[in-house]
C-alpha cells in the first residue's frame, strides 16, 4: 500500500525548514517584477500622455485598448494620472520614486570621469546601492539586474540546446578582463566627455531600449549590442558577459569585495556533490569554500544543495578551505587513514 | 561575438571618440537642427552630465523628446533632442524636475523663471515664405505660441514678429501650415 513507512514519515518531520533554500525563488520574483516594471513604465507613459491630452476620442482601437488597460492598471492607485504617475520614472540605470532619486554606481563613476568634476547631488543618487553593495556585495547582478533576467533564461536556453545535442561554448577567460573594460569606459568617457560606461552596459541598455521600442516606436543600436552578448554567451562563454566583460559588474565586484553578508559551506553536513559549482553562474567555487568578490548572493547554491550545507553568514571575508565534506567519501577515507595512523 | 571583435570595436570607438571632440564635430553638422529640452546646459557641458537614462522623454507629456543613436556622434548617442517640426516643447519643465545630473536644470513652471532660464533656441521668419507677408492673414505661429506677445506679435495682416524674449520652443514652426515652414527654430547651441 502506499502508505508511508514510520521511517520516511520521521524524515519528514526531522527536515527542518531552511529559509535560505527558498530564496531563489524570491530572486526570480525580482526579476520578474523589475522587469515587469520596465515595461509596465513605458505604457503608463504612453497613456500619460493621452490623458494629458484629453485624446480617448481621437485615438485608435488599438490606442483605446491600451488606453483602457493602463487606466484599469492605474485607476486603485492614482487621481489624477498625468501627473500622479510621475512619481515613478526611470530605470535601473537611473529612477526616481517619488521625488527620491536612485542611481547605479557607474552611472557616478562615468559621470565624474566624463566631466572631471564632482557634482554631489547627482553623485548622492549612488549612495544607496553603493551602501546596499558594501554590505550586500554584487547582489545587483543577480537580484535587480534587467539584463541578468534575460541572461539566466539565455542561459537554461544553451543548455537545452546542449541537451538536444548542440555544441554550445563553454570556454573561459579571466576574470579581470572586466575590469580592463571598466577603465577602458571611464577613459573613454573621460576623452570624449560623454558618459560612455553606460553605452556598452546590458542593464542601462535594456532599460533604455525597452523604453525606446514601446514609446519611442524602435529599437536603437543597443539592442543589436545586446543581442551580440547573447550570442557571446551561447557561442563562447556561458554568462561570459557578466562573468568577463561587464563594467559595472566590475565595479559592484570591487565595492563589494569586503561584503558583510555572503554565503559559506558547512563542512559537516556537506558531501562533496559539487551541484553547488555546476550551477553556479558566475563560475565560482563554493564546493571549496571558492567565493570572492564576484559572488552575487543570487542563492542558486543553495537552493540547489541536497544537503543545506550552504547558508548566509555576516563576515568580511571567505572562510579559508574548510577540506572535503564531513559526509562526502574523500573525508571518510581521510578519517580512516588518520585513525590507522593513529592506530600503528 | 568573439572576444576579439568586442575588443576591437572598443578600440575603434576609441579612436572615434579621440577625433577632436564629438561634440564638436555634432555641432558642425548644421544639417542636424534639433533642440535640446528646456534648460539644459551647454552642448559640451550638457554630454558631460548627460548620464542617457531617459527619463526626460519618460516623462515628457508631449513626447516631443527623441533619442540619437550614431546619427550625430558617438558623444550624443542616447542623449534628447527636439526636433520643432515634429513635436514642439509645451514648456512643462517636468524633464528638468526629473533630471538627476542636472544636465538639464530645473526650472520653476513660471513665466519669469522661464523667460529667463529657457535658451533653447530662437524663432526666425522666414518672410518670403510666410503667408501673412504675401497677403494671406494667417497668424498660426502667434496662437500656439505659449508667450504671445512677449515673444512673439503680430502686425498689419497678422505678420509675425519674433522679439528676442523667444526661449525657442518650437511650437510655432509646429504648427505652421506652409511647407516648407515659413518660421522655424534655430538652436543657441554654442
Amino acid at each position: 500500500m502506499a502508505a508511508p513507512t514510520i521511517n520516511e514519515g520521521a524524515a519528514v518531520h526531522h527536515k527542518p525548514f531552511f529559509l535560505w533554500r527558498h530564496l531563489n525563488k524570491l530572486r526570480w520574483l525580482t526579476l520578474i517584477i523589475v522587469f515587469a516594471m520596465l515595461v509596465l513604465l513605458p505604457f503608463l507613459h504612453i497613456y500619460q500622455t493621452y490623458t494629458a491630452a484629453h485624446a480617448y476620442d481621437l485615438l485608435s482601437p488599438g490606442e483605446k485598448q491600451l488606453y483602457d488597460v493602463m487606466e484599469s492598471i492605474a485607476a486603485p492607485f492614482v487621481s489624477d494620472p498625468a501627473e500622479d504617475l510621475d512619481a515613478v520614472k526611470g530605470n535601473t540605470w537611473s529612477g526616481s520614486f517619488w521625488g527620491f532619486k536612485i542611481s547605479d554606481p557607474l552611472a557616478a563613476l562615468g559621470q565624474v570621469a566624463a566631466s572631471l568634476s564632482l557634482y554631489w547631488p547627482f553623485l548622492l543618487t549612488a549612495l544607496v546601492p553603493i551602501l546596499a553593495t558594501i554590505i550586500f556585495g554584487r547582489f545587483f547582478c543577480g537580484w535587480i539586474c534587467p539584463a541578468t533576467f534575460i541572461y539566466e533564461l539565455n542561459s537554461n536556453f544553451a543548455s537545452w540546446l546542449r541537451w538536444a545535442g548542440i555544441r554550445v561554448g563553454n570556454r573561459r577567460f579571466d576574470k579581470r578582463i572586466k575590469y580592463g573594460v571598466l577603465a577602458l569606459g571611464l577613459i573613454l568617457s573621460a576623452v570624449s566627455g560623454s558618459v560612455l560606461a553606460g553605452v556598452v552596459y546590458p542593464p542601462a541598455i535594456i532599460g533604455r531600449e525597452i523604453y525606446y521600442t514601446i514609446a519611442q516606436g524602435g529599437l536603437g543600436a543597443g539592442t543589436i549590442f545586446f543581442l551580440g552578448t547573447l550570442l557571446f554567451d551561447i557561442l563562447v562563454a556561458r554568462r561570459g558577459f557578466c562573468r568577463y566583460l561587464c563594467p559595472g559588474g566590475a565595479l559592484y565586484a570591487l565595492l563589494g569585495r569586503y561584503r558583510l553578508v555572503r554565503i559559506r559551506r558547512i563542512a559537516e553536513t556537506c558531501n562533496d556533490c559539487a551541484k553547488c559549482n555546476v550551477v553556479c553562474e558566475f563560475d565560482l567555487d563554493p564546493l571549496r569554500d571558492g567565493f570572492g568578490q564576484e559572488c552575487n548572493n543570487c542563492t542558486a547554491c543553495i537552493a540547489i544543495c541536497p544537503t543545506d550545507a550552504l547558508t548566509f553568514t555576516i563576515r568580511p571575508s571567505d572562510y579559508p578551505e574548510q577540506g572535503p565534506g564531513h559526509l562526502g567519501q574523500l573525508y571518510r577515507k581521510q578519517q580512516a587513514t588518520e585513525d590507522t595512523d593513529a592506530a600503528s | 561575438m568573439e572576444r576579439r571583435t568586442f575588443l576591437q570595436a572598443l578600440v575603434a570607438s576609441a579612436v572615434a571618440a579621440a577625433a577632436p571632440s564629438t561634440a564638436a564635430l555634432a555641432a558642425s553638422r548644421s544639417s542636424l537642427r534639433y533642440l535640446r529640452p528646456p534648460g539644459a546646459l551647454q552642448e559640451q557641458e550638457f554630454l558631460e552630465h548627460c548620464i542617457h537614462c531617459g527619463q526626460c522623454g519618460e516623462i515628457c507629456p508631449n513626447r516631443c523628446i527623441n533619442y540619437f543613436g550614431m546619427e550625430n556622434g558617438l558623444g550624443s548617442i542616447d542623449t534628447p533632442y527636439i526636433i520643432p517640426r515634429e513635436q514642439g516643447c509645451i514648456l512643462c519643465m517636468k524633464c528638468g524636475e526629473v533630471c538627476p545630473t542636472d544636465a538639464i536644470t530645473e526650472i520653476e513652471r513660471d513665466f519669469e523663471a522661464i523667460l529667463s532660464g529657457v535658451d533653447m533656441g530662437h524663432a526666425r521668419v522666414d518672410e518670403s515664405l510666410c503667408l501673412s507677408f504675401q497677403g494671406k492673414t494667417c497668424g498660426v505661429c502667434y496662437r500656439a505660441c505659449p508667450l504671445p506677445d512677449v515673444a512673439i506679435y503680430v502686425g498689419r495682416l497678422e505678420q509675425p514678429h519674433v522679439t528676442d524674449e523667444c526661449v525657442g520652443c518650437g511650437l510655432c514652426e509646429r504648427s505652421c501650415i506652409q511647407l516648407p515652414q515659413a518660421i522655424r527654430v534655430f538652436p543657441t547651441r554654442a
